[in-house]
């Protein structure tokens, strides 16, 4: 196979077409496929040939690739192309897409060149367009319909999505896919990243129930033989359960190599400000860029609440005085706070229903329920 | 033939002799240039004969082109010899030049000087058709004709008395010059082409059109003839480079310098013949015994001998042409029916009137390949097309490809190097309508497989066929193969489709022979335009190239321009100008350069410090960016007038435009640091805030250097994004108030929305009341009347004993709903 030559290589894909052998076909246009270290089929224009020997699309696909493959050989990721149809094919072909849009991205950006996520965005563009295609497929038949390749589009536009910071693209893709009747028939591997990426969209959007929904989803049916999927899945999931108050165990931490979430996983079940304030500040590069450290700021909430629970635990009485609070905050070393912070940070726990009570103003005491003052996490929010 | 010119040529030149090596090369192989030539020059001749006689040319004559032709005379002598001579071959003797090597050997360098003798002596001139004066016709016609644009006159192919020549020479001319693309087309369509010769052959020709031009007949030519020359090797060179491949084409490429010659004659024939007969032109006698010797094929093909009614067929064919491309390929298609008939003889038999006119569109790509290659069949059949049957391998499907290309390059030019004078006639529309349709028919019938014919259910058929190559619709997918069985799988069926475009006559079935990557196909377009149709999108109407041309991008060269690559510098002296949105290039006496924009700078700062007269100051700060944008400047001092600008539009909340500069300064800061960076990054997370966009925001965070974190601006930033993420309202506005430089204006755009979300929380908080003074301070009012204007605004309610209290247990239900 690394060795045919060109007129070989276009003979096996006319015949893969000719045979509907789709998964034959899309690896013959895959960059994971040896042929592409090839340096026969490595041709700068491969137009002419592609086009004596297969029909429109597809002599444009794979003069596309094969131009492809040389610009590869030649480590030159500036290249996009276009394609249409066929599913399995155009799969691969997007997958590729997607990865060159990106180490096209990352050349240009070392150049100091263009616009950041400009390639990405072409790619989007394109990628957009099969998706249309797709969801607007309504003449075949359910079981080789072109809406089978919806899901699979969505993923790789999420994916550049998340790339740009363009979270709102989203949700039309979600939308159509939600109302798409196929949506439970999606193969598992697909169904995985889409419940993935629509848990991380839902995470940034503050919809914690659904995003654990999404993302337990997401990590129960993973391959399990996949520890990078599910590490990454746990690294949203994480933060979306421990604000619903679930802790994640030491040697779950410890199997995916997540031991950043430790420290942060002791301190907010402490209610250690202090270490939290640590732990966050300790792998805050590796938080900023999983872009969970604005999620993880969050826990300050809890970890407030369950040093007050302390404070409440301690002194053993419903009417709590404000400057006891006061005292364990200052403990935890936040040397400029104030009362008014105090009545503040107070005012946010039982507004979010942290906490069961009331301020009296007048008498500087927090009042709180004599039932379940502190109601579990999991029930909260 | 090469040789008994070459002998004859000594004599009859004299003094040219010099050239003739030069010509000779390119002499060589008259066959499909000739046959070409012939028929183009029928063609024309056709159209023009009713309006253009010689006579219409005549008043342009100028004195010196007078001249020239007496000089001419002497040459012209020669011209009728062996036009006759060469004429013998257009279609018909290129079989056996082509197979059989006989006379002339295949074009080899060496002998193509041998074989100059002629050529030289033609000499023709320069190519264009605005020379034809130059070489005015006859000595009786002195008057050489004007650059007419029409091509010579209709009956010209008549090899009429020697003395018409030079005139006709110079027309001829134009078709080489013209059509060097077509020559390649042809070149491809052989298959072998020898590449290489050919090119060198036209090299070597255009050379000696300018040594031709030395003895001073053609003077006025001469500029033109240069041009004509360049141009010509230029394509010459395109020719080269996608021609390298195919060797062998060598036979093609000699025509070129025939042409000339053919086309006096044609131009002369007008005058001597009745516009009936153009036709003959075609094959001009042979007689010459040289000629004879040269090609062998001679003798069967004696365009003499032609049956008149053949002529008129070509006539007839050339006049369906509509356009120029569909002449070249009625040219082709000609040459190739012709020479077969001719060759076995059923020229003679067949009823030339009733016989079709060969189909051009659907089957170009068919004729094509026939013509590559010749079928040595003898049995050539009538039907459908009137092209044998010919077996076609790989090769032709190559070639194919090959034509596509250069059939769509070429068009343009051989359009514009042909003069226009044929126009289309509607009857003949319709004749080649109704005969392309009698083709299809009879093409549909022979498909076996397929029992519905193509033309009564185009749609039907087609989808069967294409059933079995796997590109069916999804129903037939889904059965599986459709009407064909799959078993027999893609080859049998495309080799079937070779069998079905060939001439049903013939019937031969071969299955799966050829299989591969042969693509002959005649309902290919149809089908192909059904599949556009379904697909909603047109088809590739020209040869598939990849828009992503650019291996070299990643440089940023094909970027398009920005202005740091065409710089202008300014020359206008205003301080103060107008901003208006460019629509062209700008003009540097419009614009300013730097040190006036430096003045311009100052005096917006001082207006807007006197005036705050936003409109004015945004305008103005508009057009100084614009100024420094055209001349491509990017300094400290661009960094400056951005963020003065982006001051000037947050004080006047001015989002657009603070938008605009913030982006400008973020890709200006990474040259050019500025001391405000912070400050503008600072505005920046605000911003994000603002909008919410906590995945911006994370970005932003990302590239945050401890150094920038330091900033004071950005340190405050920080910390009020901290206590707005956690709802701390009471630190964020106490970081509202203390907010340094500009931020407050931009703390101020979301700051009543925050003051919202606290003021629900304290209600839900406390109770049973809540002074407002706590209020106030809390959320950063700066007096109690205006928070309670804020909180009367929301619905808040009051103790009534106490106004000073809020009455928090009914101030939540209403701050609920609001």
């Amino acid at each position: 196979m690394a060795h045919i030559t060109i007129n070989q290589y276009l003979q096996q894909v006319y015949d893969a077409i000719d045979n509907h052998d789709g998964s034959f076909c899309a690896e013959l246009l895959s960059f994971k496929h040896p042929h592409v270290a090839n340096p026969r089929l490595q041709l700068a224009s491969p137009e002419e040939k592609c086009q004596q020997l297969l029909e429109p699309p597809y002599d444009e696909m794979v003069a596309a690739h094969l131009r492809c493959t040389y610009a590869v050989s030649n480590h030159d990721f500036v290249e996009a192309y276009k394609f249409q149809t066929a599913l399995p094919v155009m799969f691969s072909v997007t997958l590729d897409l997607r990865i060159f849009a990106n180490s096209a991205e990352q050349q240009l950006q070392k150049k100091g060149k263009g616009q950041p996520g400009e390639m990405l965005e072409k790619a989007a563009e394109q990628l957009m367009s099969c998706f249309r295609v797709c969801a607007s497929d309504n003449r075949a038949g359910i079981e080789d319909s072109k809406k089978w390749g919806m899901m699979f589009l969505s993923n790789q536009l999420f994916k550049i999505y998340f790339k740009i910071n363009k979270l709102h693209l989203c949700k039309p893709l979600i939308r159509a896919i939600d109302s798409s009747n196929l949506k439970n028939d999606y193969s598992p591997a697909q169904k995985v990243t889409y419940k993935y990426y629509v848990g991380r969209k839902a995470m940034f959007d503050s919809d914690f129930k659904p995003a654990e929904e999404f993302l337990s989803y997401a990590f129960h049916h993973c391959h399990g033989s996949s520890q990078k999927n599910k590490r990454m899945i746990l690294i949203y999931l994480l933060p979306v359960k421990m604000l619903l108050g679930h802790m994640p165990t030491h040697q779950l931490l410890r199997k995916y190599d997540l031991m950043q979430f430790a420290d942060v996983t002791k301190s907010v079940s402490e209610g250690n400000l202090l270490l939290l304030n640590e732990a966050l500040s300790k792998h805050e590069t590796f938080f900023i860029r999983c872009g969970i450290f604005l999620i993880l700021e969050k826990l300050k909430i809890i970890t407030y609440r369950n040093l007050f629970k302390k404070v409440y635990l301690l002194l053993r009485t419903h009417q709590l005085p404000l400057d006891a609070f006061l005292v364990s905050l200052k403990m935890m070393q936040l040397d400029d706070v104030d009362i008014d912070e105090v009545q503040c940070i107070l005012a946010n726990l039982i507004y979010m229903g942290h906490i069961k009570g009331y301020i009296s103003h007048q008498h500087q005491k927090l009042v709180v329920s004599k039932q379940n003052p502190f109601p579990p996490l999991s029930s909260v929010s | 033939y090469l040789m008994s010119g070459q002998a004859s040529h000594p004599q009859a030149n004299g003094n040219m002799g010099n050239f003739s090596s030069g010509d000779g090369q390119v002499h060589e192989n008259p066959e499909w240039e000739k046959a070409r030539q012939a028929l183009a020059s029928i063609n024309k001749s056709q159209s023009s004969a009713k309006t253009a006689q010689a006579g219409q040319f005549q008043p342009a004559v100028t004195d010196s082109a007078a001249i020239q032709q007496q000089q001419q005379q002497q040459p012209q002598q020669y011209y009728p010899w062996y036009q006759q001579t060469q004429q013998h071959y257009p279609g018909y003797t290129y079989p056996y030049n082509y197979y059989y090597p006989v006379g002339p050997p295949p074009p080899v360098p060496g002998m193509e000087d041998q074989s100059t003798g002629y050529p030289s002596q033609s000499q023709p001139p320069p190519p264009a058709t605005p020379q034809q004066p130059q070489s005015p016709t006859t000595s009786e016609k002195p008057p050489p004709p004007p650059p007419p644009p029409i091509p010579p006159p209709p009956n010209s192919q008549y090899p009429p008395p020697p003395s018409q020549n030079a005139y006709s020479a110079n027309n001829s001319m134009q078709y080489p010059h013209g059509d060097p693309n077509q020559m390649q087309a042809y070149n491809h369509s052989q298959g072998r082409p020898n590449y290489g010769q050919g090119f060198q052959a036209q090299h070597t020709y255009q050379p000696s059109q300018n040594t031709s031009q030395q003895p001073g007949q053609y003077v006025p030519g001469l500029g033109r003839g240069e041009a004509n020359k360049n141009k010509n090797q230029k394509q010459g060179q395109q020719l080269w480079h996608r021609m390298k491949q195919a060797p062998g084409t060598s036979s093609v490429k000699f025509n070129i310098h025939k042409r000339p010659y053919q086309v006096q004659c044609s131009s002369m024939s007008n005058q001597s013949f009745p516009p009936g007969e153009q036709p003959s032109g075609l094959n001009p006698t042979p007689s010459s015994p040289s000629s004879a010797s040269a090609a062998p094929g001679g003798a069967q093909t004696r365009p003499q001998d032609w049956p008149q009614a053949m002529k008129e067929y070509v006539q007839r064919c050339f006049t369906a042409c509509e356009t120029e491309e569909d002449k070249d390929r009625t040219e082709k298609v000609l040459k190739e029916v012709l020479q077969d008939r001719l060759k076995d003889g059923s020229a003679y038999t067949i009823d030339w009137t009733h016989e079709p006119l060969p189909e051009l569109k659907v089957k170009q790509s068919r004729w094509e390949s026939v013509a590559s290659q010749r079928s040595s069949d003898g049995s050539i059949s009538r039907g459908g097309s009137a092209v044998v049957a010919s077996p076609r391998g790989r090769g032709g499907a190559h070639r194919l490809g090959h034509y596509r290309n250069i059939f769509s390059q070429r068009s343009p030019s051989s359009s514009s190097s042909r003069s226009s004078s044929r126009s289309p006639s509607p009857s003949h529309g319709r004749n080649r309508d109704r005969s392309n349709q009698r083709h299809r028919r009879s093409d549909s019938g022979s498909q076996s497989d397929s029992s519905i014919s193509s033309d009564l259910r185009p749609q039907l058929s087609r989808r069967s066929q294409r059933g079995g190559r796997g590109r069916g619709n999804d129903r037939d997918r889904g059965r599986g193969g459709g009407v064909r069985g799959r078993g027999r799988g893609g080859k049998a069926n495309r080799g079937r489709r070779n069998m079905d475009d060939s001439n049903p006559a013939v019937g031969k079935k071969r299955k799966g022979g050829n299989a591969g990557l042969d693509f002959h196909d005649p309902n290919r377009e149809a089908k192909k335009q059904s599949r556009a149709a379904r697909f909603h999108k047109q088809l590739r109407s020209e040869p598939l190239v990849l828009s992503i041309n650019s291996l070299d991008l990643p440089d940023g060269t094909q970027e398009g321009l920005s202005w740091e690559d065409c710089p202008i510098v300014g020359t206008c002296q205003d301080i103060t100008k107008s901003y208006l949105r460019l629509t062209c290039a700008p003009d540097p006496s419009t614009v300013r350069p730097v040190h006036v924009l430096r003045k311009s700078l100052q005096a917006v700062k001082i207006h807007w410090k006197t005036h705050h007269d936003y409109t004015y100051a945004c305008e103005q700060m508009k057009s100084i960016r614009q100024d420094l944008t055209v001349q491509g400047v990017r300094t400290d001092f661009t960094v400056e007038v951005y963020e003065c600008h982006a001051r000037i539009a947050l004080e006047k909340g001015d989002h657009e435009e603070f938008n605009q500069c913030q982006t400008q300064l973020k890709a200006l800061y990474k040259d050019n640091p500025s001391e405000n960076i912070g400050e503008f990054t600072a505005y920046r997370l605000l911003y994000y805030i603002f909008t919410k966009n906590s995945g911006d925001l994370t970005t932003e965070l990302v590239y945050l250097t401890p150094a920038l974190r330091a900033d004071v601006c950005v340190a405050h930033a920080l910390a009020l994004r901290a206590a707005w993420a956690l709802g701390n309202y009471r630190r964020f506005f106490k970081l509202y108030k203390e907010a340094p430089r500009m931020a407050s204006y931009l703390i101020d755009k979301f700051v009543e929305r925050e003051r919202k979300v606290a003021l629900r929380a304290i209600a839900k908080t406390f109770r049973p009341d809540l002074p407002v003074q706590y209020v106030q301070s809390n959320l950063g009012f700066s007096c109690l009347d205006s928070c309670m204007a804020f909180l009367t605004g929301l619905g808040v309610t009051f103790y009534p004993c106490d106004p000073q209290k809020i009455d928090c247990k009914t101030s939540t239900a209403a701050l609920a709903a609001s």
